[in-house]
């Protein structure tokens, strides 16, 4: 198993995707905090403006499935779908270990390039941001547990959200039907969100057991001890079944 | 010890509502090099990836080294290297970091063994060029050296000279035959080019349209395929007299049927024919013949398309 997570680390290492992905991710996110610590765009009724970190204003962003999707899913489609076409998943099915730990190993590794992109990345970006530019003051006893607790949140619903991607990468095989499946989810969830979850009891029910609002609770400041509870049993049940389906399937799979 | 490396038992693949394969019973020894012949679509890919665990079968089942759980499976792919169908290689990796890749996968310890395997199949100097500025042969190799690196046991190559140049071809024959001398590792080699097999396989499986047709030895296989010359007269035990005290042979054979078989003179046919009938014989047949695998196989196929 740890054979397998170094070999899936060096890939990583290797993968052009991520590191465009890093880069892009990085200016995007530096951008928008500029923008919003110079004043220039002004957002009001955030978590983060409420709690006074109005200079995260930007951050907001992360909370958007559309916005992690296409950070996660991008990397899901040129990380995990890569190995599908240059048919290299032969050569670790060859290679003599489960395929669970195969699946569990690629898992591990996406999640953690998942959570350098989508989490560590613009929070370090507007770390280093707001103190370059002299607002190190916003840093309080407050506001840096608030950080925590909401980026811990966050971080875990990334992890449960990379094991969906996972399946969905593991079942189309093709980084762009990943991408594509992905983008109308998101689509759809918009939808959802909008209409059926204010007009079903049912559906309302299912949408606030799922990560996609849990992500709203992670940065919300006035999130009780239940709710945090709740939040991280949803993330980790949501990546347990997510894991165990997937690996279920890719036991069961058969490579071209 | 287990005798067999490979043993399928009553194997049936099904894709939709085709048999890919049908009630295949492959047996390979411990240090054989098995030529595994067919024509496109036969099954052979669709075996071997049953056999390496990458596809599974509708019925029936694998032996690997003796093991057929699934864990038992799980464990002797370990001891397989294999290229199926086409190279799997990262383009935006190194021949070098290939390997590295696979080493780490594979969990073996020595370093070494990438420089080594390297120089084996000639990419020693490829240096930081990425694999997808390679030549097809030189992924060929690539492929190859990925399926040697863990100094397999049993190598399995599924039609391993496409995209190789004629030396390249030869380069790689020999390597085969060094490992299997050396190494005494059992080697799988799926073709369609049966001339490649021929110079190589010490044993021969023959698929068609997913039955395995024959499994022969090469020493079996050279016998069915001997020139000899097919005579047919009115009497043969005096034929055969005639054979043994005018011309003093002795490698010939008298069938059932009363052809005789005779295997020397075939360059000298006038003197044979000449012996026989100055003995007032009648010659009621008089031909050359013999297969050489292509023929051989292309016989055994086309009778199995004529049924």
């Amino acid at each position: 198993m740890i054979n397998l997570i170094k070999a899936e680390l060096f890939k990583l290492k290797r993968n052009n995707t991520f590191w465009v992905l890093m880069g892009v991710v990085t200016v995007f996110f530096a951008l928008a905090n500029y923008l919003v610590i110079i004043d220039w765009w002004q957002m009001h009724n955030t978590g983060f403006y409420n709690i006074g970190l109005k200079e995260y204003n930007a951050m907001d962003m992360v909370k958007l499935p559309l916005i992690f999707n296409l950070i996660i899913s991008t990397l899901g489609g040129f990380f995990i779908n890569i190995d599908y076409t240059t048919g290299t998943i032969k050569n670790q099915i060859l290679s003599g270990n489960k395929r669970s730990h195969i699946y569990l190993a690629k898992l591990i590794v996406f999640s953690l390039g998942a959570v350098i992109t989508a989490v560590i990345l613009p929070l370090i970006t507007v770390i280093i941001e707001t103190i370059l530019l002299g607002r190190s003051e916003i840093y309080t006893g407050t506001t840096v547990m608030y950080l925590l607790r909401a980026f811990s949140l966050y971080t875990l619903i990334i992890i449960a959200y990379s094991s969906i991607i996972m399946l969905i990468a593991s079942l189309t095989k093709e980084s762009g039907k990943t991408i594509i499946i992905t983008i109308i989810m998101t689509i759809i969830l918009f939808v959802i969100e909008k209409t059926l979850v204010l007009k079903y009891e049912v559906v309302r029910r299912i949408y606030e057991n799922s990560i996609f609002y849990q992500i709203y609770q992670a940065f919300n400041p006035s999130i009780t001890s239940n709710e945090i509870g709740t939040n991280i049993l949803i993330s980790l049940g949501t990546f347990i079944i997510m894991s165990y389906c997937g690996s279920r399937i890719f036991k069961k799979q058969e490579i071209k | 010890m287990n005798e067999y490396i490979l043993r399928t038992n009553n194997l049936y693949k099904k894709y939709k509502e085709d048999f890919a394969l049908i009630n295949v019973n492959l047996e390979i020894k411990k240090g054989e090099i098995y030529g595994f012949i067919g024509q496109n679509g036969a099954g052979k890919t669709t075996l071997l990836r049953i056999a390496t665990g990458l596809a599974f079968p509708s019925k029936g089942t694998v032996e690997l080294f003796g093991e057929s759980s699934e864990e038992g499976l799980t464990q002797s792919i370990k001891r397989i290297g294999a290229v199926i169908e086409s190279p799997a290689i990262f383009p935006n990796m190194s021949a070098y970091e290939n390997l590295e890749l696979h080493r780490l996968q594979k969990g073996i310890p020595d370093k070494k063994s990438i420089d080594k395997t390297l120089e084996l199949v000639g990419l020693q100097n490829t240096g930081r060029k990425k694999s997808v500025n390679f030549s097809l042969g030189m992924k060929q190799r690539l492929g190859i050296a990925i399926a040697l690196l863990s100094d397999p046991e049993f190598l399995i190559l599924d039609e391993p000279t496409n995209g190789l140049d004629p030396m390249g071809i030869v380069e790689l024959r020999e390597l085969i035959k060094k490992l299997n001398r050396e190494k005494e590792m059992t080697v799988l080699i799926s073709s369609h080019i049966l001339s490649e097999l021929h110079q190589l396989a010490t044993r021969y499986g023959i698929i068609h349209k997913g039955k395995l047709l024959e499994q022969i030895t090469a020493v079996e296989l050279n016998e069915k395929c001997r020139q000899y010359l097919r005579i047919k007269v009115d009497d043969p035990s005096k034929g055969a007299t005639v054979l043994e005290a005018e011309l003093g042979i002795a490698d010939f054979e008298v069938m059932p049927d009363g052809t005789i078989k005779l295997y020397s003179h075939l360059d000298d046919i006038q003197k044979v024919s000449k012996a026989i009938t100055k003995n007032n014989l009648i010659i009621e047949h008089f031909s050359q013949t013999g297969d050489d695998l292509e023929g051989y196989f292309t016989k055994l196929v086309g009778g199995v398309d004529n049924d």
